[in-house]
């Protein structure tokens, strides 16, 4: 065997000779740049977006006695720990309307959006209306006002939010954080002057907790010294692949983050108190990885996490755990085959169970593969989950009935989430596409073409949507941010692909079909929203076939940057920035284009008013 | 070769049929992660050929074939038009004449098993490294120590795969019996027949006449030097089209007669072979021999669309295409690639545009789009890439990611199926810092046994998720690990429909405790202490040549293994071991007679040692030769390709700034890099010296490949013509693999 010259070229001499142990035990710090330049700035219609901040934060270092070692293999069929890349999720404690509320403004964002009425809106936000109000503006949202929020008509449930309601007082997590002796928490770092940075903030700044592979980070976006971590947690061995914070309970004192974990646990930790318990220890519930996990809406203590293995658990964030087993006796509840396209959903614990004692709450089984991300629709009535499989199924979680499943291209589904009137759905996946679903019309809208690789994550931009117009971002694996119009004029109705997909959302429960229905309509015209056709038949869970290339509509990007040196993982848009995040640690804020300076008007303001 | 020859005694044989004895003794009671994951296999072997699981032995640095060959044979309508071609009444007519004529016919699938002494002509580098160091351990008192650490690296599985057998010696030649001429195509079907008419559903195949031909009859496969895959598996599909077409011309009688469908007879099971059989019976019922078969499996067709700019007339041509090449950038996917592939281009400067309508060189606007979709789309991400401030070829690690299905965007609209849905069921990986060294392996979906990871000798069964963990990336400085060298090369789709996707995936979900059952066991099986696993596997042996760089004392320590067991010490663990059925394991031996063996093996070593000292002089001295003969070589090549570079660079005048860009170097020239079959023919220009028949000509000559990829085309086309004429000529010959090389070049510059 000969050995041709040259010798292989690597960006840092020979990868195999011997460095000193990886596992140093030095913290490394975050560290805020502010580059600027014009490949620091996303030029739109509307007007320049500038990178204002590139916070980077520090990637934990292994743990001590998880230290990688030099692999000489490289066919190790060992896979290392799944790594989510940064993901972050903003919480502002003061009384402010979350974008998702912000509906139907007939103004852009540099008008003044605190003026307007807080209007209903502010209701459905408050602990008082857990089960929606009137007429919030939802199309769809308002006849849900006579349904039950998710688990209300089960009695065994109920004592449970009660008793954790003492006054104003949330319950917070048993174990203290910074003095456990569990091992699965290796060190906290609060900062030093935690309670005074938390007396002295506005509570109108952005909090940002970030989850970057074992460690979860507590940042004050809004502080000075946003750089210093409010609080730092790392944990041993475990990756921290998702986490939310529960926008019901939050408050300057109380907030309750939920951590789902590459090892299945889950922890429920109140970082003011320094407060944690943790949840499906060991995995005695379900044994796989948590990748997506979110509060369920409008809830104080119920949460839902997506396994890898294509199940979706409820759990009582107070509840103890118990060794699960199935309760359903038959394996396919709401099964429905429809030819060859077979869709199996199981519900392995039903909300209605009269077990309520321990966790989990409910138990869904909605693919064989893995959930890759959930998202529950605006009112919280409906959940859009996406597979590995390409599967988006709207689910009917309240009721626990599918509603309708959706195929990608080709290809998983990676990320999903609702436009602000929950009438559209995005996903974006491995077919490099980010494709727009009409809830009310049961069908594909269109096909976005213009990421060059994997999409990771999208969003509505809630400051720039109306009824009829809507703006959207998405991030990808080829490091770029990509932004889109949309509006119901430009695309038109959606082709009647299907005529049999044609019945609407809305009819959930059989037994009240004909009231539901006529409610709706009656909602619907009122709304003047494009209106679903009438009812079609009894409502089953239908399963759309994919749209060919030719018979449906191209978005094309109103614009398209590399924003980042890395992959991407996170978009957020926020009343004055967009923010993203890359799976090394940077969190870009781009700042919207200035007050007066892109007056041009936008393309999105005006044009459906 | 009699210098060593001399050397191995007669005492040698038994020493390693001690030291293999022995070591199977130490692994007898662990089965391979393979026997395990096939533990349930029962009842007798399929007559399709697709529950069998050989690996192949590598020749050193036949890596590139032995992974194209598994891709190959795990594609069901490949494999079985292999099979099944020529014709079994035909096959069956031929046997009985010869069996009239040489009264002592055999059966047809008796000969693989053919002794190794059939071969005639001497083997290039006969000993494979996995039969090297038979004996475990180096020589001295530390050599037990090192084979306990060894025990989990590949190197040492292959050889235990090996010595497990059944090693099926591919020496014999049957092509007599197919009634055809011997050539890469007969020497793939025998492998294909032997590894079916074997009753074990796992062993090795010794592809020696396989490799006799290639070498034979292409220069540059000759040469003990890494060679690309992807030109393989292009010579290799092209040779077979010419293969069987040539027997079609010599058997006019059979392409008219129509015959009954060959496939109807074999009780086939799965999608892919319920398809090709359809398929293939469709096209057997109407025009009786199909010679299409390639064809039909791997080729599609390119249209590409020419605007002048001038005077506005589009013209379109159609070109074929067996495989496509596309370019990489960094943080992309595949179907990013393909979409560039496609994307619109402007000709213009020195790159113009000959229009017929206005008559002259022109600025004009190119597409090239996909008329027709091929059934098995293989997709070659060029991630060999000539480098100007380098003046070589450099690997580029770009992050590509491929999903495990696929649809295609780049389709013209008269295109037939245009959301046909592809799978992916084979990956072929490249490993190494270089184009110039590595080692090839290929993951491939098998029917029913999920993915397999095939590593010459060695076949191991992988999880789903590992398949998608050759996206490649930049190498991260400073992280010791060996995986980041390890990059998707070749990407095989296959058509599929939604109706299967869906019921496999409802079938994933029917035994989620089977198959978590089975990966966890793959993890045991590959290392004992789950938490060492990644310290305790050492490198495999080429990356080990590649990364060892260019120690020669390195390589010298091992050779002389090489003299104790060349060819002739094959038998104790060739036939020997052979057992039908799955599990190969050996009788255990007791303490004693393996603290008697050990010591015999002491014993023998030392003799041995000062042989292999001599030995060890003699190889290093030829090899510090060999090696300079190399580089020499090399540089020769590097110095024409250099200069034709700057020569190219000349003629295309904006070339160089394009480069630096950071978009447009990689799409500007994305037509080359359609890998085809015939001499492209791109502007109308060069349409006019070359005749088409002349490049059809072109292709059937083995030299000729230096035209398989479009852009060698353009470059090799001043003296194409003339190979074609005197392809025999050393002379021209040389010249062309220089050339070839050089299109290479082209190639991955593009």
């Amino acid at each position: 065997m000969f050995v041709l010259p040259p010798p292989p070229r690597y960006p840092n001499g020979n990868l195999y000779t011997g460095m000193p142990g990886g596992g140093s035990l030095l913290e490394t710090n975050n560290t805020l740049e502010h580059p600027t330049g014009p490949e620091y700035q996303l030029v739109v219609g509307e007007g320049t977006y500038v990178l204002r901040d590139d916070l980077h934060l520090a990637t934990p270092p292994p743990h001590p006695s998880d230290a990688p070692q030099p692999n000489n293999n490289p066919l190790a069929t060992t896979i290392g720990l799944p790594t989510a890349g940064t993901k972050l999720s903003i919480a502002v404690i003061a009384p402010r309307r979350p974008p998702a509320q912000n509906l139907f403004r007939t103004q852009t964002a540099q008008s003044a959006r605190s003026n307007l009425p807080p209007s209903i809106q502010e209701e459905t936000q408050s602990p008082r209306s857990d089960a929606g109000s009137a007429t919030n503006g939802f199309g769809s949202a308002s006849y849900y006002s006579h349904q039950p929020t998710f688990g209300d008509n089960n009695p065994a449930l109920q004592p449970a939010p009660v008793k954790g309601k003492k006054g104003d007082q949330r319950a917070k997590p048993k174990n203290n954080i910074v003095k456990s002796n569990s091992s699965y928490v290796s060190r906290v770092i609060p900062h030093e002057a935690l309670q005074k940075r938390l007396t002295e903030r506005s509570p109108d700044g952005m909090f940002a907790f970030a989850n970057v592979n074992r460690a979860l980070m507590w940042l004050d976006l809004a502080s000075d010294v946003k750089t210093e971590n409010m609080t730092k947690v790392l944990f041993t061995k475990a990756h921290a692949l998702c986490h939310d914070v529960n926008e019901f309970t939050k408050s300057s004192t109380h907030l309750d983050v939920i951590l789902g974990f590459n090892t299945s646990d889950i922890i429920w930790y109140e970082p003011v108190s320094l407060k944690y318990a943790r949840l499906n220890k060991n995995g005695i519930i379900n044994p796989s990885p948590i990748s997506t996990i979110l509060w369920i809406p409008n809830k104080e203590n119920l949460f839902l996490a997506a396994h890898t293995d294509g199940t979706l658990v409820a759990y009582d964030k107070e509840k103890e755990d118990a060794e699960f087993v199935p309760e359903e006796a038959s394996p396919v509840e709401n099964g429905h085959s429809n030819g060859t396209h077979i869709h199996r959903f199981h519900i392995k614990k039903s909300i209605q169970s009269r077990n309520q004692k321990t966790n989990p709450v409910a138990v869904w089984k909605v693919s064989n593969m893995k959930v890759n991300s959930i998202a529950f629709s605006p009112d919280g009535q409906l959940l859009a989950v996406v597979c590995d499989d390409g599967k988006l199924t709207i689910f009917d979680y309240i009721n626990e009935r599918v509603l309708d499943v959706y195929r990608s291209y080709y290809g998983a589904l990676l990320c999903v989430t609702w436009s602000p009137d929950g009438r559209y759905v995005l996903t974006g996946g491995q077919d490099d596409l980010v494709s727009i679903w009409s809830i009310a019309d049961s069908a594909l809208v269109a096909r976005c073409v213009g990421h060059h690789s994997w999409i990771t994550d999208v969003k509505f931009d809630p400051w720039r949507c109306d009824e009829r117009n809507y703006r959207f971002g998405s991030v990808g694996e080829d490091c770029r941010l990509l932004l889109w119009d949309f509006s119901v004029g430009m695309l038109g109705r959606p082709k009647p692909m299907s005529v049999r997909n044609r019945g609407s959302v809305s009819s959930h429960i059989p037994m009240h079909r004909v009231e539901s229905q006529s409610t709706v309509s009656r909602l619907r015209s009122n709304s003047s929203l494009t209106q679903a056709d009438g009812m079609s038949g009894e409502r089953e869970e239908v399963v759309h076939p994919v749209e060919t290339k030719a018979s449906t509509a191209v978005l094309p990007p109103v614009m398209s940057k590399i924003v980042d040196k890395h992959p991407l993982s996170w978009l957020g848009f926020q009343e004055h920035c967009i923010i993203t995040s890359c799976k090394d640690g940077h969190i870009r804020e781009w700042d919207r284009p200035k007050e007066g300076a892109g007056d041009g008007e936008s393309t999105t303001a005006g044009s459906g008013m | 070769m009699s210098f060593f020859g001399k050397l191995k005694g007669g005492s040698t044989q038994t020493q390693a049929n001690n030291a293999a004895t022995a070591k199977k003794d130490l692994n007898a009671p662990v089965p391979t992660p393979l026997e395990k994951h096939l533990a349930d296999v029962s009842g007798p072997v399929r007559p399709d050929g697709s529950d069998k699981y050989f690996g192949f032995e590598n020749y050193g640095s036949t890596c590139y074939c032995n992974s194209i060959i598994q891709c190959l044979y795990y594609s069901a309508p490949f494999r079985e038009n292999v099979l099944s071609f020529p014709s079994k009444p035909f096959l069956e007519s031929l046997a009985e004449e010869l069996a009239r004529s040489e009264s002592n016919g055999k059966p047809s699938n008796g000969a693989p098993l053919s002794p190794r002494s059939m071969s005639a002509t001497p083997y290039p580098n006969v000993s494979s490294p996995a039969r090297k160091q038979t004996v475990p351990g180096s020589p001295g008192p530390g050599g037990v120590v090192k084979q306990e650490e060894n025990k989990d690296s590949p190197e040492f599985r292959k050889k235990l795969a090996l010595a497990a057998g059944p090693v099926l010696d591919m020496t014999g030649d049957n092509s007599v019996k197919y009634g055809m001429d011997e050539s890469l195509f007969t020497s793939l079907k025998d492998i294909f027949e032997a590894i079916l008419g074997n009753q074990s559903h796992i062993g090795v195949v010794s592809p020696h006449k396989f490799l006799e031909i290639l070498r034979r009859e292409n220069e540059m496969f000759r040469s003990a030097m890494h060679q690309d895959a992807h030109e393989f598996l292009n010579l290799l599909l092209n040779q077979v089209v010419d293969n069987v077409e040539l027997f079609s011309k010599q058997h006019p009688m059979l392409t008219q007669q129509p015959q009954p469908n060959v496939n109807g007879g074999a009780p086939e099971t799965g999608l892919a072979a319920a398809m090709s059989s359809a398929v293939a019976g469709a096209q057997q019922v109407g025009n009786g021999l199909d010679t299409h078969w390639v064809h039909d499996l791997f080729e599609g067709t390119l249209t590409s669309e020419t605007r002048c700019l001038t005077c506005e007339t589009t013209s379109q041509r159609d070109e074929a295409f067996l495989d496509l090449s596309v370019d990489l950038s960094a943080h992309t996917s595949v179907t990013s690639c393909l979409r560039k592939f496609s994307e619109e281009e402007m000709l213009c400067e020195r790159n113009k545009f000959h229009c017929d309508n206005c008559g002259g060189l022109q600025e004009a606007e190119k597409r090239m789009k996909i008329k027709r979709l091929p059934r098995i789309l293989a997709l070659h991400l060029k991630r060999f890439k000539y480098t100007e401030d380098l003046q070589r070829l450099q690997k580029l690690f770009h992050k590509v990611v491929y999903p495990f299905h696929l649809r295609l965007f780049n389709t013209t609209d008269d295109a037939e199926d245009p959301d046909r849905l592809y799978e992916l069921y084979a990956v072929v990986v490249h490993i190494g810092g270089g184009p110039y060294h590595g080692h090839y392996v290929s993951i491939i979906k098998t029917q029913d046994r999920g993915w397999l990871l095939f590593d010459d000798e060695l076949v191991e069964p992988v999880d789903k998720a590992y398949v998608l963990s050759f996206f490649g990336g930049e190498p991260v400085p400073g992280l010791q690990d060996a995986r980041q060298l390890a990059c998707a090369y070749v990407l095989f789709y296959q058509e599929t429909t939604l109706e299967a996707v869906l019921k496999e995936q409802e079938a994933e979900g029917q035994q989620p405790l089977e198959s978590r059952l089975s990966t966890t066991d793959t993890a045991e099986g590959l290392s004992p202490s789950k938490g060492d696993l990644r310290q305790t596997q050492t490198v495999t042996t080429p990356l080990g040549e590649a990364m060892a760089g260019m120690d020669p004392i390195e390589h010298a320590y091992t050779t002389p293994m090489e003299i104790l067991h060349s060819p002739v010490l094959r038998p104790p663990f060739d036939h020997q071991f052979t057992t039908p059925g799955i599990s190969p394991v050996m009788p255990a031996k007791s303490k004693k007679e393996i603290k008697v063996e050990e010591k015999e093996r002491k014993a023998k070593e030392k003799a041995d040692q000062k042989a292999r000292e001599l030995a060890m002089k003699e190889r290093s001295s030829k090899r510090v030769e060999a090696y300079k003969r190399e580089q020499e070589e090399l540089k020769r090549i590097m110095e024409e390709s250099k200069a034709s570079a700057v020569e190219e660079a000349r003629r295309r005048g904006d070339e160089a700034p394009m480069e630096k860009g950071e978009k447009g170097g990689l799409a500007r020239f994305r037509h080359g890099s359609m890998s085809l079959r015939a001499k492209p023919k791109l502007f109308g220009k060069e349409k006019e010296r070359v005749p088409q028949d002349g490049a059809e000509k072109l292709a059937a000559v083995p030299q000729g490949q230096a035209s398989t990829t479009t852009d060698a085309g353009r470059i090799t086309q001043d003296f194409a013509p003339k190979a074609a004429e005197s392809s025999s000529a050393a002379v021209e010959e040389k010249k062309l693999k220089n050339r070839f090389s050089l299109g290479r070049k082209k190639s991955a510059l593009m």
